[in-house]
């Protein structure tokens, strides 16, 4: 497993250059079965990463373009009239596929956008009243604009809570662009890519996850910043019960990419910026910036 | 925060806090009047229905009204403001009355203050073990509320464990104080104004049948710790006041007793008896010591009928060292006691010259005298009972005729009165005789049950001696002590011994009985007698003589116990950290002397990496170290070799 997990990473640098850590973050969010957000202005990469892991992942993909006009339709799908039996029919909408590329999710109306919400809360979708599964496994990633740009609506605190991670990939170091400048073209490359772990493999590492031993002694660790949100200044709203489930579930995740069968706090550390920057609404954009004060909490 | 709040959030605060006082207050029943009590339980409830109803507290007519019954309940009892009794009633009403108008937390902390002084002054009544404890408890509560109030913490369970610890870290220092604090006499005029408590004791006369109640009581009148040998039962006389005037039916002392006898040396041989006794508070200045005292130190002094006399106040339990010779000569008498000791209030009858004619009492010497009286006296019909009936005219007489049912004070006054008419100089001596002897303490207790009188006769060559009558007729009276609870039944005492079975099922009882008084004799001996006097006593005897060496001590002491406490309560600190925790951060500290400090929150595995980076040379040693500890400390599973491994290498890692 842990061969595939090191495979699986060391293709997707060969696509996205100079972001080891982000796109190891980004595994870390899919084997914990969270979805993940990408934000950062365009170009940076953001389609080209979740393309990437679908791709070596074998899942099936699909990508929704999320415009000021979608309707939740478009994205869930809708019922359709056949005039040849006399019935109605649904039409999956995109949302139906393994992998789901929220493309600017922002760009969307609110509506648009909480049409999402029972899918990526319940892997479920409930059209006219029915109710269909979602494939297994189901992974969002949506990526977004910084909301100060021209034609954004922000993201409901209640839908940011339900990405695991947030990520901003950020320009990449000169030796990385110097490469890429001088490489091929991304999209050919990703053509090629061969699936690194099938969905049996990544079902398999995903129930290993949860597995993962969480001493006493780190829970400790654990509350003690949790604690810290909610009782310093530096945050006007602290981690939620919730938020507090992401971030040992994202650590678990980190220390099994790892190859550690028990969590340490370097993997709570690791994933902190990650799963707690945009849950701690502290108006900073940055989330490193945001959890600095989070990592001068004590550890023992 | 608000009180409003505070209460809102915690109502159990106040809950805890009334209950605390309503429990406080209980045991002064016994002591204040009816009418104070009822007005500040009264109160108290009211409060406790306002807790849920607050429109039915009363308003500030209501309260006026109700301050103003308050100071009128106390000018009824007293006239002024001095005093133990008035003192206390006032802070109960004022208590009481503050009750009603808790508007602020001051006002919580206030009648936490006020309580903890009502609690004080119960020590000013009762001074037991029993009630020191009570009260220690009780207090405890309502620092639990206190410390409820401070940490906004409404468990009760919580709060109570906090307070408890507070006191039992207090104990030590309190010990201290009590130790080496300089005590004062109390001043007297805190108490003088109340009324004395009325004790029962012997009297300075006897009526046969005024001993008949003292029987009956369990009041421990004094104990007495024999250093060496016990002397046997038979003679465990202890002497109190001598009588010798009688009116045929009451006995008094005599009116010039205090001019009966100078240079009186009486001759002492035989065995000889060294021991203290505790007198509990009396209301009379007699000091109750074995047949016959010899050596007493100051206050005491020997009158001339040899009784024990102190000069200090008999209102504090005091301790004397004597020693005493049951086995005397008092030599010759005077005649001023010729003539008290011979006193008659009126010509014998007919039938009682017969009597002393019948047993020869006028032909043969003294001694064949008291011989054939004593065993008149065991031949004839007499009993001994503590319920006699009642002989209003001529006692004597129709004791020794009629109903010849009595105890010791009939026998001894119809002794004396005989011998008397033989003209042999006799009286009556009261006192105490035997006692109950504490295994578990080692001293004997003596009980106004005990009181006894019995007969003394001046004999030539011997001077006076002591002739029990009732031992004629009840030999087990003196012998062994008897059973109280048969004494109340009112019936002929019987001394026969009980059987087997309920003798063992008693046993223990009676142990653990005389376990508590054991107990009981400590706390007063040790605890409650510990005056100026013992003090200074005790401490120079470890060498503090002098009170600025014994400040010093206290200071020292109590630098040294708060030192102590810290102490400790740094090392429970650390303890919470654990061992493996404890061990890794002496790892740490080595590598501090380095300059190489972890942050505190460094992850273990960062720190390693940024420690071998610096000192590629230890690598191995660092990774090692750092691996097992986060294995022990984070691992799924972990062994006792790890852990000693991990102590090996942290004690063999060097920089």
């Amino acid at each position: 497993m842990q061969n595939a997990i090191n495979q699986l990473v060391g293709s997707a640098n060969q696509i996205i250059l100079g972001k080891d850590h982000k796109i190891r973050l980004a595994l870390c969010c899919l084997l914990a079965r969270g979805h993940l957000l990408i934000e950062d202005i365009p170009g940076v990469g953001k389609t080209t990463l979740a393309h990437t892991l679908a791709k070596l992942l074998g899942l099936h993909y699909q990508r929704i373009q999320f415009t000021s006009d979608i309707l939740p339709a478009d994205i869930l799908g809708a019922s359709v009239f056949d005039a040849k039996n006399l019935e109605f029919n649904f039409h999956p909408g995109p949302v139906f596929n393994q992998v789901v590329l929220a493309d600017e999710i922002n760009r969307a109306t609110p509506k648009a956008q909480s049409a999402l919400l029972e899918a990526m809360e319940e892997h479920q979708v409930t059209v006219e009243g029915k109710t269909y599964p979602l494939p297994q496994p189901f992974f969002v990633i949506a990526t977004q604009n910084p909301s100060h740009q021209i034609g954004t609506f922000p993201l409901p605190e209640s839908q940011l809570d339900r990405f695991l991670m947030r990520i901003e990939l950020g320009y990449p170091d000169a030796a990385a662009e110097r490469t890429l400048l001088a490489g091929e073209n991304r999209h050919r490359l990703i053509e090629t890519l061969p699936v690194v772990m099938p969905p049996e493999a990544l079902q398999k590492i995903q129930h290993a996850v949860t597995q993962v031993f969480v001493s006493d002694a780190l829970l400790d660790y654990c509350q003690a910043l949790i604690v810290f949100t909610r009782e310093s200044s530096e945050y006007p709203c602290g981690l939620s019960p919730r938020g507090g489930l992401a971030l040992l579930r994202a650590a678990k995740a980190w220390a099994f990419m790892a190859q550690r069968d028990a969590v340490i706090p370097e993997d709570l550390q690791a994933v902190l910026a990650a799963v707690a920057g945009h849950r701690l609404r502290s108006g900073n954009p940055n989330s490193d910036a945001t959890i600095a004060p989070l990592l001068k909490v004590a550890i023992h | 925060m608000d009180l409003k709040n505070l209460m809102n959030a915690h109502p159990n605060v106040l809950i805890f806090l009334l209950s605390s006082i309503g429990l406080i207050v209980f045991p002064h029943i016994s002591h204040i009047p009816t009418s104070i009590f009822v007005f500040f339980y009264v109160l108290l409830f009211w409060r406790f229905i306002g807790l849920w109803e607050p429109g039915y507290l009363p308003g500030k007519w209501l309260l006026l009204l109700l301050g103003v019954c308050g100071i009128a309940l106390l000018y009824s009892q007293h006239q002024g403001l001095f005093g133990r009794d008035a003192g206390t009633r006032l802070f109960l009403v004022a208590l009481s009355l503050k009750l009603m108008e808790i508007k602020s937390e001051r006002d919580l902390y206030l009648i936490s203050f006020l309580a903890f002084i009502v609690a004080a002054s119960q020590f000013l009544y009762e001074q037991n073990l029993l009630m020191a404890a009570y009260i220690l408890i009780v207090c405890c509560a309502l620092l639990a509320t206190l410390v409820c109030i401070n940490s906004r913490d409404p468990q009760p369970f919580v709060a109570l464990k906090t307070a408890s610890v507070i006191v039992v870290q207090a104990l030590p220092i309190a010990v201290v104080l009590f130790i080496l604090f300089p005590r004062v006499e109390a001043p007297r005029w805190m108490l003088l104004n109340d009324k004395q408590q009325s004790r029962s004791g012997l009297s300075d006369s006897m009526e046969p049948g005024s001993i008949s109640d003292l029987g009956l009581s369990d009041e421990l009148v004094f104990r007495v710790k024999f250093a060496g040998d016990m002397p046997p039962p038979a003679q465990r006389y202890w002497r109190g006041p001598v009588l010798a005037h009688t009116d045929g039916k009451r006995w008094t002392r005599s009116a010039n007793r205090d001019f009966e006898k100078f240079m009186d040396q009486p001759k002492f041989k035989g065995l000889r008896y060294q021991y203290t006794l505790l007198m509990e508070p009396h209301d009379k200045n007699w000091v109750f010591a074995l047949d016959l005292p010899t050596e007493y130190a100051q206050p005491l002094s020997r009158n001339a009928h040899y009784q024990l006399i102190s000069t200090e106040n008999p209102d504090k339990r005091a301790e004397y060292k004597v020693v005493s010779y049951p086995d005397y000569n008092t030599g010759f008498i005077t005649r001023t006691e010729y003539e008290n000791a011979t006193q008659m209030p009126g010509a014998p009858s007919a039938r009682i010259k017969m009597l002393v004619e019948q047993l020869q009492g006028f032909s043969i010497p003294p001694e064949q005298f008291i011989k054939h009286l004593l065993n008149h006296f065991r031949k004839e019909d007499f009993h001994y009972t503590l319920t006699p009936p009642q002989m209003e005219q001529n006692p004597i007489e129709t004791f020794l005729f009629e109903t010849r049912y009595g105890f010791c004070s009939h026998y001894a006054s119809a002794f004396v009165y005989l011998m008397r008419v033989a003209n042999i100089p006799a009286r009556v001596v009261t006192g105490y005789q035997g006692g109950e002897f504490n295994t578990v303490g080692n001293f004997l207790e003596i009980r106004q049950a005990d009181a006894h009188a019995w007969a003394e006769v001046w004999l030539e060559n011997k001077g006076w001696v002591r002739v029990d009558p009732t031992a004629a007729i009840a030999p087990e009276r003196i012998e062994k002590n008897f059973n109280l609870d048969e004494l109340a039944l009112g019936s002929v005492i019987r001394f026969a011994p009980v059987s087997d079975n309920a003798l063992t099922a008693s046993r223990w009882l009676k142990q653990a009985h005389q376990l508590w008084r054991n107990v009981d004799y400590n706390w007063q001996r040790w605890v409650i007698n510990y005056n100026s006097l013992n003090q200074s006593k005790f401490l120079s005897s470890l060498g503090v003589d002098n009170i600025k060496l014994m400040m010093y001590w206290m200071i020292g002491c109590i630098g040294v116990i708060t030192a102590i406490l810290s102490w400790m309560l740094l090392r429970q600190k650390q303890k919470a950290t654990d061992r493996i925790l404890r061990i890794y951060n002496r790892f740490c500290q080595k590598l501090a002397k380095r300059g190489l400090t972890r942050d505190v929150a460094e992850g273990e595995r960062d720190f390693a990496e940024r420690v071998k980076a610096k000192l590629p040379e230890r690598s191995s040693e660092i990774g090692q170290i750092t691996d097992v500890f986060i294995k022990l400390r984070y691992g799924r599973v972990s062994t006792p070799e790890d852990l000693k491994q991990f102590v090996q290498w942290v004690k063999l890692f060097k920089v």
